[in-house]
């Protein structure tokens, strides 16, 4: 999307699915994207940035909707964030920007709640108030998100191609200065799956 | 009559065979496990909950519960027409979630708990599916 959009503009868009209207679903595009993983010791010799991948986690819990255990509640985003966590040895507060899987605006709430970036129930407050916005104080979905920049059905490689071009300071007026420490997380099925990765420069 | 797949496109295997021939039944059926004694669905040959494989149908009382639902104004293929429909996830009695469609609700009256009960609609001569009605 290349106009801004105003919070008066998603209510305003058409019902798809209550609660949620047309701009609060990810959009239908093309894409692809790739990333090149190998050793840290081949990756000093490389022309780019090395980015590092310091934590990592995933977890499933059901195939269809009707059998999740509890909808409010993104488990598998909660199995794979205590691993990836746990690994890097950080917590949420140290992640300088977040780049969470956003098939829908209620995807990215139940996601920050269960990566412990805020507590259950309080995703709608804790990304009020422009926090998320560029310039806001919660770098988020720095490229557009899959809501406003593409989303090829498998949107999940952009998360980390996103992470590391900001690690690198690749990205231009977007860019979040200084961040050294990214979170990726995707998000597959129908809530059913989540894949959680820490990178890190050196 | 509410929009459906056509029948062609139903999966009809070993394991789900018993579930579609008890809706030409007027039966909504579902499984439990011989061993944990669990209610399974949608149909499946290992238990969830135990890993066993030895699971046996059951009819299910046909009442349940809204869990949660949706009113969806965009649908596709023979569903598109019918917009707007309230689609819910029922929880059944025994103790499963199914997805279904809640028939002739007025929307004051949706809500997460109202009662719902089981009712057979013959969409097709080989096909009928379990939508729900509110309870009064």
């Amino acid at each position: 999307m290349r106009e801004p959009i105003t919070l008066e503009d998603v209510l305003n868009s058409r019902w798809v699915a209550e609660p949620l209207h047309l701009l609060d679903c990810c959009l239908v595009t093309d894409g692809g994207g790739a990333v090149v993983v190998t050793t840290a010791e081949r990756a000093r010799n490389t022309r780019k940035t090395p980015i590092h991948v310091l934590g990592h986690g995933e977890a499933h819990t059901h195939n269809t909707i009707a059998s999740m255990p509890d909808l409010a509640t993104h488990q598998a985003a909660v199995a794979s964030g205590r691993a990836a966590f746990a690994m890097a040895g950080l917590t949420p507060a140290d992640i300088d920007v977040a780049e969470i899987y956003d098939s829908f605006t209620i995807t990215v709430l139940l996601t920050l709640e269960a990566l412990g970036f805020c507590g259950r129930g309080e995703g709608g407050a804790f990304v009020s108030g422009q926090r998320t916005a560029p310039g806001g104080s919660f770098p988020m979905n720095t490229n557009g998100g899959g809501l406003s920049y593409c989303h090829p059905g498998m949107y999940g490689i952009f998360l980390l191609i996103e992470a590391t071009r900001q690690l690198r300071g690749e990205c231009g007026s977007r860019q979040i200065e200084g961040a050294r420490v990214a979170l990726a997380h995707g998000t597959g099925g129908v809530l059913s799956s989540g894949a959680t990765v820490i990178l890190g420069k050196d | 009559m509410p929009g459906h797949l056509p029948a062609s496109l139903l999966v009809q295997d070993s394991d789900s065979r018993p579930y579609w021939e008890g809706l030409q039944q007027g039966e909504l059926r579902i499984q439990r496990c011989d061993s944990c004694s669990k209610a399974v669905f949608y149909p499946r040959s290992i238990c969830p909950h135990c890993f066993a494989d030895q699971l046996s149908w059951i009819v299910a009382s046909g009442k349940g519960t809204v869990y949660s639902y949706t009113v969806a104004h965009q649908a596709f293929g023979s569903f598109a027409a019918d917009v707007p429909f309230v689609v819910a996830l029922i929880e059944l009695e025994e103790g499963v979630r199914m997805m279904s469609r809640l028939l002739d609700a007025p929307r004051e009256r949706v809500m997460v708990g109202a009662a719902v009960k089981v009712t057979f609609e013959k969409v097709e001569e080989d096909l009928t599916l379990p939508y729900f009605r509110l309870l009064e």
